[in-house]
């Protein structure tokens, strides 16, 4: 299988040299076409960092990343902004949305920028995504006149907007309850069902249990792995029985 | 704490430091000075109003005068000191030449005294009562400031010569704003030239007690004294004598405020954009417990000190420029008695100025109050409504590229943000446009007309020689054999006695001759065409109180003559006081002939100059356009400077104001910043952004301000004409650079200053400002 994303040696440290704290301490990941990827680790343990290291939204210290093949290292500032736009997607924890345009505006925004010959075309695939993701009727409220949750399906439409190859997530179910993040999860599932990359960054192991791989860290280093079957929609309690049961072993 | 906490945030932002200090510092400049002017003036003016004795009270009056029933009354009125009546001879001013100049252009009404015997004296430069010796002349003090004359220059007076012994200061009279200018001669030469012109009187007295002003004045008017004239008191020789400097001081005022005004922007930006920057750290500091007055006093402590260094340097910059603007209050009314204080004024000015920017920066500081330390740890960033723009959507916009339709919707839906940078630039559009439109106005040719001048190429003006209508006759032969010369007019200016309503006897300059040949523009009504119509020149008109239509009584060749006002022009030239009429007249001689004349080919002028200035001597021959130079070149001039410097301010204060707001905005949206970034925009692209909202408001305010300019700036610009007696005015725009050339310089300026405040923008920490 092909890797979308291959993470070498990467160690991304703050503060001056001697006196330096590593937050990615030399971890090392890949992610394959089409993977639903999860990376789990108390507060602190680079998991956040790691995953903006491996869009290129950050930068590292030392170590490598490919991403299709391209080390973001040697990529311009126009160049990542590029990839981030036609690669990658994002969904974050708080909806990241821009206050002064309606819902449908936020999600075509990305797919906008120099592009408005195509605007029909745009807000079309934005209303079959927003239908998909159960919000049609929702373009044109303001973002302040909607609920998290929906505000998060909004987050995933804007993501899927360019068919990404990988979306990444940072705790995006994480400002929702339990019933508004399992649907969350049920879209994100039929996304990657569709073939699109996963990779999420969650404390929760209810939102691990719908993926392939499970990454723990710890401190800043790939503490241990759990590979579980692709979800088929049953046993979500017992999957997410075996998360928490690894976590404990590696003593997280 | 506090000591590091000022040093590094002003290390941090050293430009934007320096450059409100320097404001800061203008502003208390502006403010010592003017505290130390108010000072100086009030008691220069005091001490000169104690040595010259200034009288209470003053009658003028023209016309027959009864000295004893006048002193009748002074020794029946018991609050009266002391009782005198001064001379003073009126004499046309085109009569009297100071060393090389005559003063037939001089807007005064020039006359004659002898020194006063009681009070009401005339002193000179330091501060004595002038004797004066036969043959010798003091001039007011105004013509040693406008250099028309020097200690030793030949002066003439109708035929009699004299030689100006020294200049004087007139409590009365000093004043720009005093029509009238007393010169100061002997008993004797007064004696001489008192058939040259007509005589008034100066009915003046001192009271004993000067509060009871008002009764005595309702005393002299109840008597039914003489009062062909106006009467002045003692508060409006004040007035007058303090009005110039004073006026001078209220600018320096209103242009400190426009700086503190400024300074405040320069406060406000950039505490606004601080306050972003820092908002989760105040919403912790909240959170553990501390005050908002302690907050407070962490923001202020830096604007302390901006507000103690930036007074501190203006007071100093105030003492080198004070000696400048004093200049004139120690020429008109010599030292002050109370200098001493006027630096302590200084002070209380600069203190006035520190304080006034604490008070704003707590002001603006007061927002803390209302910050929720909850929202400001989650969010880091103040939470704003938008407001409006809300039909404008992105997904129906199929017109302007993506970016750009960002800014206008940024902009359209936070109007209130940007309000104030839309008034400054409003502001600066204003005063880029005004004085350069004034400036092309009074430049351009046809405003000529306007100041009584017809559109002619040449002037040839025959004055003081002995027989003006033969010399014109002999002008008119050469210029009718000169096929060159296409047209041209005789105008020959001559004094008539003009009886008025009171049945008294003026006098009025009328310029005779076919003035449909080269006419003037006429404010109201048209020229003479009939022997029985006159025009008058506005400042005539104002002091006849004469409209269109009104008639008007003339003596000439001895007999009555009643003409009737056909129009009203606005003239600039002697005096701005004339008056044109057709009829025919050989009695009164002339005062002075102008023969003006239009050539077939406009490239012969300069030659032609040259050829009648040396066949014909006693004709001052001149260009045109070389006579409206000497007229009112150097206002011209100095109306140019003006334009040119108040277009580098209004840039200076546009790149400023815009570069401080658009760090404030990168600040206030590095949220919004973060989340496109995050989606693939680009560095260019937040330049295009941000470029497009200044660009957006900036053309408002470009339309707005040209469109007050060409409004309330012309009003402005016309009242401003009017001193110099131009009634009808308006703007001659030029719009290369009114509409083109200035607009350019501005989005120049602002697009510089959006790209140097925005550059932060691409460079902005995604993962640090979108993670919660």
């Amino acid at each position: 299988m092909n890797k979308i994303i291959i993470g070498e040696q990467i160690v991304k440290a703050f503060g001056e040299a001697g006196e330096s704290r590593h937050v990615l301490d030399g971890v090392s990941i890949d992610i394959n076409e089409g993977e639903f990827v999860a990376i789990m680790g108390p507060s602190g343990s680079g998991k956040s960092t790691l995953m903006y290291a491996l869009s290129g939204t950050d930068g590292i210290t030392s170590g490598k990343v490919l991403v299709q093949g391209r080390d973001l290292s040697a990529a311009s500032d126009n160049e990542l902004a590029d990839m981030r736009r036609t690669t990658m997607g994002f969904v974050f924890q708080q909806p990241t949305m821009l206050r002064n345009l309606n819902i449908l505006d936020n999600i075509i925004l990305p797919s906008m920028r120099n592009n408005r010959r195509n605007a029909a075309r745009i807000v079309e695939k934005a209303r079959a995504l927003m239908k998909r993701t159960g919000i049609a009727e929702l373009e044109k409220r303001d973002i302040t006149q909607v609920s998290g949750g929906q505000l998060q399906r909004a987050g995933i439409c804007r993501a899927l907007m360019n068919s990404p190859k990988i979306i990444f997530g940072d705790e995006p179910t994480g400002a929702l309850n339990s019933k508004s993040a399992q649907e969350i999860m049920a879209i994100l599932s039929e996304i990657n069902a569709d073939g699109t990359a996963i990779l999420l960054v969650t404390h929760d192991a209810k939102v691990a249990a719908w993926t392939d791989r499970v990454m723990y860290m710890r401190d800043g280093r790939i503490a241990g792995e759990l590979r579980l079957s692709k979800f088929d929609g049953t046993n979500i309690e017992g999957r997410a029985q075996k998360v928490a049961t690894r976590m404990l072993e590696i003593g997280i | 704490m506090y000591n590091r906490i000022i040093r590094n945030d002003m290390f941090r932002n050293k430009a934007i430091t320096l450059a409100t200090i320097l404001f800061v510092a203008a502003a208390a400049m502006l403010v010592s000075l003017a505290a130390i002017l108010v000072v100086n003036l009030s008691g220069a003016l005091n001490t000169l109003m104690k040595q010259a004795e200034t009288p209470h009270f003053m009658q003028m009056h023209k016309g027959e005068i009864d000295h004893a029933r006048l002193t009748a009354f002074a020794e029946q009125n018991s609050n009266i000191d002391e009782f005198q009546v001064v001379e003073f001879l009126n004499i046309d001013s085109a009569r009297i030449s100071l060393g090389d100049h005559t003063l037939a252009n001089s807007v005064q009404d020039n006359g004659f005294s002898v020194q006063s015997s009681q009070f009401d004296y005339l002193l000179d430069l330091d501060g004595n009562v002038i004797t004066v010796s036969d043959g010798e002349l003091y001039v007011p003090v105004n013509y040693m400031k406008d250099n028309t004359a020097r200690i030793g220059n030949k002066a003439a007076v109708g035929g009699k010569e004299f030689i100006v012994a020294g200049f004087l200061r007139d409590s009365q009279m000093n004043s720009s704003l005093a029509s009238s200018k007393r010169f100061l001669v002997s008993e004797t030469d007064f004696a001489e030239i008192k058939d040259l012109g007509s005589m008034e009187y100066l009915i003046e007295f001192r009271l004993k007690d000067l509060s009871l002003l008002g009764a005595f004045e309702a005393a002299y008017t109840s008597a039914s004294l003489e009062a062909n004239g106006p009467a002045v008191t003692y508060s409006l020789f004040t007035m007058m004598n303090a009005l110039s400097d004073g006026m001078m001081i209220a600018v320096i005022l209103l242009i400190s405020m426009l700086v503190v005004v400024i300074a405040f922007m320069c406060i406000r930006f950039t505490l606004l954009a601080k306050i972003e920057e820092d908002y989760r750290e105040i919403g912790v500091m909240k959170a553990i417990g501390l005050r908002v007055s302690d907050i407070k006093k962490i923001y202020m402590a830096k604007y302390v000190a901006i507000a103690l260094i930036g007074s501190a340097c203006g007071y100093a910059l105030s003492f080198v420029f004070k000696g400048v603007l004093l200049e004139n209050i120690r020429l008109y009314m010599g030292e002050s008695e109370h200098a001493s204080y006027a630096d302590f004024f200084g002070i209380i000015g600069i203190l006035l100025v520190s304080l006034a920017i604490m008070a704003y920066v707590n002001g603006v500081l007061r927002r803390f109050r209302k910050i929720s330390a909850a929202e400001a740890m989650r969010f880091g960033i103040s939470p704003e409504k938008p407001a409006g723009a809300k039909p404008i959507t992105l997904s129906g916009n199929r017109l302007i590229n993506t970016n750009i339709f960002l800014g206008i919707k940024d902009v359209l839906s936070r109007k209130k943000l940007y309000a104030t940078m839309l008034a400054v630039l409003v502001i600066s559009a204003f005063i880029i446009i005004v004085p350069q439109n004034l400036h092309n106005t009074i430049s351009s040719k046809s405003f000529i007309q306007y100041m009584g001048i017809g559109n002619y190429d040449l002037r040839m003006d025959i004055q003081q020689a002995d027989n003006i209508s033969e010399k014109v006759a002999e002008l008119e032969k050469t210029i009718k054999s000169d096929n060159t010369i296409s047209k041209y007019a005789v105008l020959t200016t001559k004094t008539f006695k003009m009886i008025t309503e009171g049945g008294l006897e003026e006098n009025i300059k009328i310029e005779l001759g076919d003035h449909s040949i080269f006419p003037i523009a006429y404010a109201e009504g048209t020229a003479p065409r009939s022997e029985e119509e006159i025009a008058l020149s506005s400042l005539q008109a104002d002091e006849m109180g004469k409209k269109v239509g009104d008639v008007i009584t003339v003596v000439a060749e001895g007999k009555e003559k009643k003409l009737q006002v056909s129009g009203i022009y606005s003239d600039i030239t002697n005096g701005g006081k004339t008056a044109k009429a057709v009829f025919a007249d050989d009695s009164a001689d002339a005062m002075w002939s102008i023969v003006a004349a239009e050539l077939s080919d406009k490239s012969l002028i300069g030659g032609k100059v040259s050829e009648y200035a040396g066949s014909i001597g006693f004709a001052k021959v001149s260009n045109i356009n070389e006579y409206v130079k000497q007229t009112f070149g150097s206002t011209i001039t100095s109306v140019g400077q003006a334009s040119n410097a108040a277009i580098i301010i209004a840039l200076i204060i546009t790149i400023m104001v815009t570069l401080l707001f658009m760090r404030m905005l990168i600040a206030k949206d590095k949220y919004s910043i973060a989340v496109m970034k995050a989606f693939g925009f680009t560095s260019s692209d937040f330049k295009v952004q941000y470029a497009s909202r200044a660009v957006f408001v900036l053309i408002i305010g470009i339309a707005v301000g040209t469109l007050l300019a060409n409004t309330l700036g012309e009003l402005l610009a016309g009242a401003v004409i009017s001193f110099f007696g131009v009634t009808t005015f308006q703007f001659e725009v030029d719009p290369v650079s009114a509409y083109l050339l200035s607009p350019f310089m501005l989005i120049g300026s602002v697009l510089i200053a959006t790209i140097a405040g925005t550059s932060g923008a691409g460079q902005l920490n995604i993962s640090e400002h979108i993670k919660e």
